[in-house]
């Protein structure tokens, strides 16, 4: 089936390049290939070799014939139009930081207090534990400017807050993860330092 | 999980609850894709609701944190084998590829801890209930706060 192969392309966890979406688009169109082929293409291929050879799977998910392909796919999901490029993407009001590492006993007043020096928060999610009713561990902060989230970043990145350490990073990208070690071969070649006389 | 596991190695997660009904096919639906695209779906036809689909890229530490949570569940120790099936009331599933395995679970609708009280695999179903709702906390908090919506 050719639809097979066109969503094994889609769903190809190697690619690391910007993505082809109105190529995506069209192929997410065309009929779907039934469960088990997208399954192989997640867990098939090359990729497998980087994790250490085939996948154990485990689930009736296996088993069981799904419609998932007509929900997720397609091209015609909202997104924020930004600039090219790697780096940050602004939030539709502000710019958003990931705090993790938080301590399960942290108060939205620990966070303000270290976070508020860098500019006003305008929203503060610390997100709770379902299970035990403490923090989860990851807080988001969001700030209005790009400066302030920047300066938050640089600042409280690996440092200590209530005895635990903590990473402060970016939550929202332009564009998709590069991954070092996923390069096609040729790309890799390419990028060699010249050869000296 | 080795430190290493949560730097490396393939990532893919995918959760889906709905039901067929007087409304439609009715249902929510996200996925955290290898390149750190994150989708969300929610379709509610009740009273001419519209679809909402939304999409935007995580950065590594977002995704490092997505990873932590699971983890730290322990839910790829688990199998589905015991669990409620999906029936005519709803259908839930969920897909991971972390490391080397890939789970595909897939169950009723739990209404509360009453229903994994009562089932024929009380832990592994309530590991499954409580991961469920702290990533659906995660994913509304990140979509609300880059879309400003309310996600449900």
């Amino acid at each position: 089936m050719a639809s097979a192969d066109v969503e094994a392309v889609d769903f190809e966890p190697e690619e690391d390049d910007l993505m082809d979406e109105d190529g995506a688009a069209e192929a997410d169109a065309s009929p779907r290939a039934p469960f088990p082929k997208l399954k192989s293409a997640i867990t098939g291929g090359a990729s497998s070799s980087l994790s250490g050879g085939p996948k154990k799977t485990k689930g009736r998910g296996f088993r069981e014939e799904s419609d998932r392909n007509t929900r997720l796919a397609g091209s015609d999901f909202d997104s924020l139009k930004s600039a090219d490029g790697p780096g940050p993407q602004r939030s539709i009001e502000g710019w958003i930081i990931l705090v993790t590492g938080v301590h399960e006993e942290a108060q939205e007043d620990d966070l303000q207090n270290a976070f508020g020096e860098f500019g006003e928060i305008k929203n503060l999610h610390l997100n709770l534990d379902r299970r035990t009713g403490f923090v989860k561990g990851y807080a988001l902060i969001e700030y209005e400017s790009f400066e302030e989230a920047e300066k938050a970043i640089s600042a409280m990145d690996g440092a200590e807050l209530l005895t635990q350490i903590i990473n402060v990073d970016w939550a929202f990208s332009h564009g998709p993860i590069r991954r070092k070690n996923a390069r096609p071969a040729r790309e890799r070649r390419s990028r060699s330092p010249r050869r000296r006389y | 999980m080795a430190a290493e596991d949560l730097e490396n190695g393939e990532f893919y997660l995918r959760y889906y609850v709905g039901h067929k009904g007087k409304f439609g096919h009715e249902f929510l639906e996200f996925e955290f894709r290898p390149d750190g695209k994150l989708r969300y779906a929610n379709n509610s036809n009740y009273k001419n609701d519209t679809m909402i689909r939304k999409e935007v890229y995580l950065t590594p530490a977002v995704l490092r944190e997505c990873r932590r949570i699971i983890s730290d569940s322990e839910i790829m120790k688990e199998d589905d084998n015991n669990w409620p099936e999906p029936d005519r009331v709803g259908r839930q599933e969920l897909e991971i590829v972390m490391g080397n395995e890939h789970i595909s679970f897939t169950t009723s609708k739990i209404g509360s801890l009453v229903d994994v009280q009562s089932s024929k695999d009380p832990e592994g179903l309530r590991i499954f209930y409580y991961l469920v709702q702290d990533l659906k906390c995660f994913v509304f908090s990140l979509i609300s706060l880059h879309f400003k919506i309310k996600p449900i």
